[in-house]
């Protein structure tokens, strides 16, 4: 438990159990096979009601991993994995019940649609989930509204003839439909054009401002994760390397470098002023926090 | 602990170098006196025979270098199609198969001849011996190595206008492909099941099963379709024309002795096919 507490870096927040824990998970793939490999190697993370999570680190790091025990789509063999309340190593835990409380949405999500309209898609969620058809249908409209595809206008057009960026959305409202309480998303913008990316990354912003959703993100994408995480977790070779608010992890540059990341631009630029000797403040994270720091400092020398 | 690692149980189309006597082999060798077993098991209809060709794949497991837990691991996702083989056979061939067989079992309209019971066990034989087969010959053979295998035992047949090479290609993409395909199933039935979806649990629940195929077939079928038409643009993207005057970097490996390997298994085939197996 200790060990949970101090990854959490953030004393704060730390009122009543976590919503996701996650205690020195072991995973290896291909058990009994020629090409067993260890995935991960004692991950102790934990998920806290109302925050947003970013999980970063190179490929082959363990977070695609990582992310399919946090809905039990893996149950761990080694460590300890509990999902609001759900212990997901006792053989009587309902994993439906922990998978609508925890929706995961894929990497390329969109790949995964199977019916022709749209509106059928989104649905086949609520759908398994017997509700009755009032309910499924305030529930695909809701999904759809929050995603920005208005649900009036978009249910009945064709699945193929979406543009890619509606495509993700429309995959992404068919993780909502289930109506869960934490959101894991892996690599939510990858491969979209910059529009795109930046509307979705504004949705993503409003599933936790206005709906309250606990988010997951995965990313390669620093700024993004710089922006939209409350708290960051690092993985190399399938452990924890560094953990911290955004601020704390991408502020220590060479730990950062030996985990083979760079910190966001917008970081790097300050610290390069930094490293120039100009007096600028160490911990701006964003565009417009650096772009503040170089105004203080233009002004500073006029 | 995973429901869905489907690759797990998957030996058919992979490659396990273990730097055996199997994997330093002639392909063609090989493919040759793979058919000519395929062939010995396929035209055996005894027990006694049976049993020895069982013997025979567990030796040949063994000579590949092949764990033998990996080895039948690989018979796992047969299990289903086993049984569901022999109870059909049991419930409905009746007397029409063999009606001079003795009756062991009856009840009601469920007639079971002793023919029966013999036919149950030697196609579930059959099949376990043929995927041990064909999974020791993929598990000590790379795709380049069975490409130019089956390309140059088709050269002979090309003044009948027998396409060799592209024959080599459709076997070499199908039997390559089948690991990439397991793997975006198993990615698709996990994010059907994050949806929703009633995927996973009882490999016995067959309807339930079946009902829930369908939101992973169709993007299945859109992804193989779409790996399809990337690998056309990639192959041409090389210039790649096909079969005439194709030089190839890789030289088939293995000594004329391998050539023996064939000659056992004609042997061997012959043997079984003329044994007096009492059973």
């Amino acid at each position: 438990m200790t060990a949970v507490r101090q990854a959490a870096g953030h004393g704060d927040l730390d009122a009543g159990p976590p919503l996701i824990e996650v205690a020195d998970l072991w995973h290896t793939y291909m058990v009994g096979t020629p090409f067993e490999y260890v995935a991960l190697r004692g991950v102790t993370i934990e998920v806290r009601a109302g925050e947003v999570v970013g999980i970063l680190g190179r490929t082959g790091s363990g977070k695609s991993t990582l992310i399919q025990y946090l809905n039990g789509l893996l149950r761990p063999a080694r460590g300890r994995v509990v999902v609001d309340g759900h212990d997901l190593a006792s053989p009587r835990t309902d994993l439906r019940a922990v998978r609508r409380r925890v929706g995961l949405v894929f990497q390329d999500p969109e790949t995964q649609m199977f019916e022709p309209l749209v509106g059928d898609d989104v649905a086949y969620g609520p759908r398994q989930l017997r509700l009755p058809f009032d309910e499924i249908r305030a529930r695909v409209r809701w999904a759809m509204d929050t995603v920005g595809l208005p649900f009036e206008r978009f249910k009945d057009r064709y699945t193929f003839s979406l543009s890619g960026g509606e495509m993700r959305k429309a995959a992404l409202a068919g993780v909502l439909a289930i109506r869960p309480r934490v959101l894991v998303l892996d690599e939510p913008t990858s491969g979209l054009d910059p529009g795109a990316r930046a509307e979705l990354r504004r949705r993503i912003q409003d599933l936790r401002d206005r709906e309250g959703l606990t988010l997951v993100l995965v990313s390669h994408d620093m700024e993004e994760v710089a922006r939209l995480s409350d708290r960051l977790y690092v993985l190399q070779d399938g452990a924890v390397a560094a953990a911290g608010s955004p601020r704390e992890v991408f502020g220590n540059v060479a730990r950062l470098a030996a985990l083979g990341l760079a910190p966001p631009e917008p970081v790097q630029v300050v610290q390069r002023l930094r490293a120039l000797g100009m007096d600028v403040p160490p911990d701006a994270l964003t565009v417009e926090e650096a772009g503040d720091a170089v105004a203080v400092l233009l002004g500073a020398h006029l | 602990m995973s429901e869905f690692e489907l690759l797990r149980n998957i030996t058919l189309g992979q490659y396990l170098p273990t730097g055996s006597y199997l994997h330093r082999m002639d392909a063609r060798a090989k493919i040759v006196a793979t058919i000519l077993l395929v062939g010995a098991l396929s035209f055996t209809p005894t027990l006694a025979g049976n049993a020895i060709l069982l013997v025979v794949c567990l030796a040949i497991v063994a000579l590949g270098r092949i764990p033998m837990s990996y080895a039948l691991r690989g018979l796992l996702p047969a299990v289903p199609v086993l049984v569901v083989l022999a109870v059909m056979q049991l419930l409905f061939f009746g007397r029409a198969y063999d009606p001079s067989s003795p009756v062991v079992f009856h009840w009601g309209w469920i007639v079971v001849t002793a023919a029966v019971v013999r036919l149950v066990i030697v196609s579930a034989a059959r099949f376990v011996e043929l995927l041990f087969v064909t999974s020791v010959f993929t598990l000590t053979t790379t795709t380049t190595e069975l490409t130019h295998g089956i390309e140059s035992l088709l050269r002979p047949l090309r003044r009948f206008r027998v396409p060799g090479h592209e024959l080599a290609l459709v076997v070499t993409i199908a039997i390559r492909f089948v690991p990439t395909l397991a793997l975006e199933a198993e990615r698709l039935m996990k994010a059907q099941a994050s949806r929703g979806g009633r995927i996973g649990g009882n490999r016995w629940q067959f309807v339930e099963r079946t009902r829930q195929m369908l939101p992973i077939l169709v993007p299945l079928f859109t992804f193989a379709l779409r790996r399809g038409e990337e690998l056309i643009v990639a192959m041409e993207a090389r210039a790649y024309t096909g079969g005439a005057g194709r030089t190839t970097y890789t030289v088939l490996g293995g000594s004329a002795g391998d050539w023996l390997v064939p000659v056992a298994a004609l042997l061997f085939l012959v043997a079984m096919l003329r044994a007096p197996f009492p059973v």
